[in-house]
This record gives C-alpha cells, structure tokens and sequence, in this order.
C-alpha cells in the first residue's frame, strides 16, 4: 500500500503513482490536517506533487531518494510558501 | 440562478476592481490574480446557466489577461467594456431571466475587440518567462516545462521527465494557477509547472524532454556579473522571500470565512431580539410590584439584579445581531460606474464617476432601499447637471463631468453626497416652474429663499426637465427619492452653486439601534422621549414657574429657561394640573436647553424605534414608535421637531 493512514498521519511508502493521487487527495480533505510522511517514499508522480503542491498538508520524514531528498522536497517546501512564478 | 445572480454582482465587481487597480499600477500581481480568478469563477458559472455568449466572452477576456500579465502591452479598456456588458447581461438575466436575443452576435463582437487588441505576434506563455530567482547564480541550461493538462491521461510523468534530467542543479515545481478552494480539487488535471537548471549541455537536456518538446523552453544560463544580479535580484527575491505567516491569508489558508443567509432570517432573528427587548421590559415593572408587597424587598431586588443582566445580554444580542446586519455599501456601488457611462452615452456626455467610502457599512435594509434612490440622483445629475462637452468647454470646463459618490460614517448615521460639478440649479427657474405648476402660490414663491427654492425639487408633481426625456422625466421625480430617504428613518437635501455644480445629501441610519427613551405620561397618554436629548427631570413647585408675556418660564439653579406643556405641543389636552408641582423634563433642543412639562415619569426604557411608515411618515414631531411590553405602541417624540 503506496496511500496508508497510520493514526494522525499519512504514509507514502513505495513508489507513488497516478492512482495514489486520488487517495492522498481524499485523506487530505477528510477529516483534520494531517501531516504526511514521506520517509518510507521512494519516487512521487507529478499528479501526488500537485497534490501536495496544492492541498499543502505539512510535510514530515526524509526519503533515501537523492532526488526526492535533495531537489523536490526543498522546491515542494519553497513553493508551498510562495507565490506561483510568473503571476 | 438568483445564487448566480449575486455572484456574479460580486465577480463583476471584483473583476472591475482589479482592472482599475491594474489601470493605476499595471504590474500590480495581486490585482492581476483577484482579476483572473473572478473572470475565472464567473466563466466556470456560465456553464451551469447555460450562457454560451457569456461564457465565450468571458474567456476572451481570460486569454487578453493571460497575454498582459504575460508582458503583452495593451490598454484594459476592452476588458471595461467587456465587464460592462456582462453587467448588463446580468440585469438582463435578473429581468428575464435569459440573455437578450443578440446576445451572441454582441459577445462575439466583443470577443473579436477583445482578441484583435492582443498583438499577434505574443505567444502564449512565450517570451515573458523569468527565470525564478532561485536559479540566480547558476550556469548551464534552465528550462520551462509547463505539461499539458492532459498529460496524466497520456501516460506522462512530468516529474518522472524531470528527475530524469542529466547532472540537475535546481528544480522548481510551482502550481500554473492556484488551486480555488472552492471548487473540487482534481487530482487528474495537470497544473504544474516544473523549472529546471542542469550543469549539462543543452543538447543532451533537451534529448530527454523530446516527447513533450512542444511544453518546454530552453534558455542557457550564463553566471551574471554581479551587477547584474544586483539588477535582477530586487523584484524577483521577492516573492521567495515572503515569510509563510504573511502569505498565508492570501494563499488557500484564507478561504473566505463566510456563510450566505437568507435576508428573510437575518430579519426575523433582528424582529426576535427586538421582540426579546420589548419583553424584558416587562420585568422592571414586575420587580418594582415585587419589591412594593410586605416582605418582598429581598426577592424585588433580586429579581432586579437578574433583569439588569438580562437586559444587557439582550442589548448585546440586538448590537450584535445589528452588527451581522451591516454591509459594505461596495457592491452597491461597483454597479454605478458603469451605469453612468452607459447612461452619458445616451445623452451624447462625457461623465466619470469617482466612488470613495464603498467600504463604509451599513444595515441591509439601508443598502437594499438606497438603489433606486441613488441612481435616480445620478441620473439627474447626468441629465439636469452636467452639460454637454460644447457647453462645458465655453464654460471654461474639462469635456468630461465629473460626479462624485461619497459615503462616510458621522456618528450614528451614514452621509452618502452625490456631488456634480455640472451647471447646478437656478433657483430663480425652480421658482418660476413651482408657479408654473400650482405648487405654491405667488406670495408663497416670494417669501422663499434660494435654499428653500432649491428644496422644491422634492416637492411631489415637480420636474425640473424643460422637455421629459427618456431617463429622468419618467414621472418618478425627487419626491420618491426624498420619501424613500424618509422610509429608511433619514434625509435627504440638495444644495448647488449656479454655474459650479449640485450636491445631494443622503443622512441615514448605520443601523437599526436600541434607543433608550424616557417614558412620560401627558393626562392619559403617554408618550416617549430620546434619553439622549434630556438632561435632567426635576420637580417644579408653582412658584418657581414665572409667566413670560404669553409663554412660562422657570428659574433652575442659575438659568433660566422657557417652559412648554408637551400636552400642548401633542394636543394632547386635558388640563394642568395646578396646585401641585409640575414635572419637567430639561432637555437640549437644538443647543438650548428647554423644559417640558409632563404629568408623570413613567418609566426608562432601551427601544428598537421603528421608522414610522405610511402616511404617519410625513407627521412633523415624530422619530418613530416602539412596541410596549404590553403590546401597545409607544409614540417617541421628536422634540426639535415639535418646538420647531
């Protein structure tokens, strides 16, 4: 399971595809603000990114990914407090 | 549809909002965004009505924003015209409850100005991209990758594509709109725009963005001298550098907190506090009996205690149910711009219309009544005030007449002024057609001041238009405009300079509040007094009272004042009861302190006053009545009126 609800807090584990968009969009707008864990997370699609992106839950965990690690999670965490460029 | 109907008011204004703000700063972003996203909201609307005409406009006028806020110049002045005409399909709608039958063939001519004025050449989302300022100080290549909406649908991944990019630096990933908390979130429509450096040559970058190459741009980055990170860093750090407290509220965070409620149940809950008011008086009256039966004292009292904080909870509830009552008069007053240009045009006039105070608020009641009022005292000013451009300009005018609405609070009440700067009233004329028309007679006429003359324009039957034109001489003339003021428990007057302009004053009510009264009894009626005009009540023995020629007097410390029988000035009858001490009431009437003799003091209380209606509403020395704990009905004087 990519999508888990684990007490208060969401877990993305596993290589997160198109499908699990749903699902996180769904646990994030049901019920109250819940933080999400992406240190088990070993690659995101675009649409989970949006997802957070535009939902902006509060983001928890490290993942092994140098890419997640080191390039999306600091571009998610400046984006989510920023304007989108360009506007 | 009458949901859409208020919306789409307020989209429209909003909307108007914006593009005067851009108007005055063109790169106003904040402005920009309101702009789209009510344009946005509005056309996501359309769709529900079935409104293709508006729909297809209004997506006209999304795509000319688009390209401006991409860089394209371009004046806004399609995009007025375009809301002006959406505003008038929404009067259309509430009218008819449809569109006007050349509805389509004007959109699309709106649609084609709109279009033609965006210049060919700018391509959507093209040149105008700024590298982020993240990216400042970087060398290789940077790009834009902006996927279709459909992407997911195509099986692309686009941060799949990005991860994939060789020797990556920077990445960016940013929503392309931001999410309207209001609609659903769809996980499936790609909204994203992923912004890249890579250390590596162009050539192998763009190798793995070949399947979308149409959604990407490429720019080579070189290290910038310092200078000119200097010269490029100040306006793009920054949106970056925000701290997220203060972007918050504007973000998705600030989702507007309000609830739409019926007006019928805002009334009625207003009519249960007022009702809830009028019983809680009551209790003085039973405490009082309490206290006044053998061994009551203790339980008089306590019951006292207990009516004194229910009678503050329940002007608590009155001021607060008064306060969700009150409205910004804003969205009034974003439908007379456009009005008054659609309303110069057909009077071949050149007119501005210039709004301050839209932020003052005021009860519902007030700003649901003022609309016809107001627009009918905007026509005349276009009609009867502002003259024609030739005319203007041998007055040694600007061509364009410039009207002026104005709302402000003072104290309790709300000023609304309609000022021209149009060729005013001539008082002599105003006189003359009075004559005219039988409104009073010649000795009358004389007798009258400019000011007073002037004031005949309120008079019923009066119409200052030589010939009746189609806007303003629709046999609907001032007096409605002074009644409807009336209606709303306010005034309305006009002054005007020959020659320099007119100026219609609206005084009304910020709200229906709680007066407090003071109740007195003249022989078997009994009557109520505003406490705020009183200043004391004393007792007077008859040899205090002094007979001055044909009036009374009576000294009090080391003043002294004129005294009148409120019984006379009511007609009230019945006769003074002499012998004994007279009560008077001392209050302040127009800065002069007068007293009124009463026969008793009946009782204080806090009343919800109810505008006097009907054929009562010209009565001259009323303010109004409340209800009675009893369900009588309790006249409250008027006292400047009365000794008038």
């Amino acid at each position: 399971m990519t999508v888990r609800l684990d007490d208060t807090v969401i877990r993305l584990e596993g290589a997160c595809h198109l499908e699990d968009a749903d699902a996180l969009t769904i646990l994030l707008q049901t019920g109250e603000a819940r933080p999400v864990d992406l240190s088990a997370c070993e690659a995101l699609h675009a649409a989970v990114v949006q997802a957070l992106l535009a939902l902006k839950p509060s983001l928890t965990g490290l993942p092994p990914s140098p890419f997640l690690r080191d390039l999306l999670l600091p571009a998610l965490a400046v984006e989510r407090q920023a304007r989108p460029s360009n506007l | 549809m009458a949901q859409f109907l208020v919306e789409g008011r307020e989209l429209v204004a909003e909307a108007a909002r914006g593009l005067s703000a851009l108007a005055l700063q063109p790169g106003d972003a904040a402005a920009m965004e309101a702009c789209f996203r009510a344009l946005h909201t509005l056309k996501g609307s359309t769709g529900l009505f079935d409104l293709e005409a508006m729909g297809r406009l209004l997506h006209a006028a999304e795509d000319r924003l688009t390209a401006i806020r991409d860089g394209a110049a371009g004046d806004l002045d399609a995009l007025v015209a375009m809301l002006d005409q959406v505003d008038r399909w929404l009067d259309s709608l509430e009218r008819h409850g449809r569109l006007p039958a050349d509805a389509t063939a004007i959109g699309q001519a709106l649609a084609g100005h709109i279009r033609e004025e965006a210049p060919t050449e700018a391509p959507p989302a093209g040149a105008a991209w700024t590298i982020p300022a993240e990216f400042a100080g970087l060398a290789g290549t940077a790009l834009r990758y902006v996927p279709r909406e459909d992407c997911f649908y195509l099986g692309d991944d686009p941060i799949a594509i990005a991860s994939a990019i060789p020797r990556l630096t920077a990445l960016r990933v940013s929503l392309r709109a931001p999410w309207d908390p209001s609609e659903p979130y769809d996980p499936f429509t790609c909204n994203l725009v992923v912004e890249a450096v890579s250390a590596a040559p162009r050539a192998e970058v763009e190798a793995g963005f070949r399947l979308v190459a149409d959604q990407v741009q490429f720019a080579d980055l070189v290290v910038p001298k310092a200078v000119d990170r200097e010269a490029v860093a100040p306006e793009e750090v920054a949106p970056g550098d925000v701290t997220p407290g203060e972007v918050a509220p504007e973000q998705g965070g600030g989702a507007r907190r309000s609830l739409r409620v019926d007006a019928a149940r805002l009334d009625r809950l207003a009519a249960l506090a007022d009702d809830l008011v009028i019983a809680k008086a009551g209790l003085a009256g039973l405490a009082a009996q309490v206290e006044a039966l053998p061994g009551g004292h203790a339980l008089g009292q306590a019951l006292r205690a207990r009516q004194a904080r229910l009678d503050r909870l329940a002007g608590d509830l009155h001021a607060t149910i008064g306060r969700v009552r009150l409205v910004p008069l804003a969205p009034l007053f974003a439908r007379f711009p456009r009005l008054v240009r659609d309303i110069a045009g057909s009077l071949s006039k050149i007119a501005a219309l210039e709004v301050v105070g839209g932020e003052v608020e005021v009860d519902k009641a007030v700003v649901d009544a003022l609309a016809d009022p107001l627009l009918h005292v905007l026509r005349n000013a276009l009609d009867h005030g502002i003259e024609d451009p030739a005319r203007r300009r041998r007055a040694g005018k600007p061509e364009a007449g410039q009207i002026r609405l104005a709302a402000r609070v003072d104290g309790d009440q709300v000023v609304i002024e309609v000022t021209d700067d149009g060729a005013g009233i001539d008082p002599v004329t105003i006189r003359d057609l009075a004559l005219q028309r039988g409104l009073l007679a010649p000795e009358e006429a004389a007798r009258l001041d400019d000011a007073a003359a002037i004031d005949l324009i309120f008079a019923p039957g009066f119409s200052t238009a030589a010939s009746v034109t189609t806007l303003s001489g629709r046999g609907v003339g001032m007096d409605v405009v002074r009644s409807a003021a009336a209606g709303l428990g306010g005034k309305v007057a006009v002054t005007s300079t020959p020659g320099q302009g007119t100026q219609v004053q609206f005084r009304l009510p910020l709200a229906m509040a709680l007066v407090r009264i003071l109740v007195v009894a003249c022989g078997t009626e009994t009557y109520g007094l505003p406490l705020d005009a009183v200043v004391e009540t004393a007792r007077l023995t008859p040899d205090r009272v002094v007979p001055i020629r044909s009036g009374r007097a009576f000294q009090l410390r080391d003043q002294v004042l004129p005294l009148v029988r409120l019984a006379d000035l009511v007609g009230a009858g019945g006769a003074a009861a002499a012998g004994q001490g007279e009560r008077v009431v001392i209050a302040t009437v127009r800065g002069q302190q007068v007293g009124f003799a009463v026969d008793a003091f009946v009782d204080r209380m806090d009343a919800a006053l109810r505008p006097m209606g009907g054929l009562l509403a010209q009565a001259p020395g009323l303010m109004g009545t409340t209800l009675l704990a009893d369900g009588g009905v309790l006249m409250v004087l008027d006292l400047a009126e009365l000794v008038a």
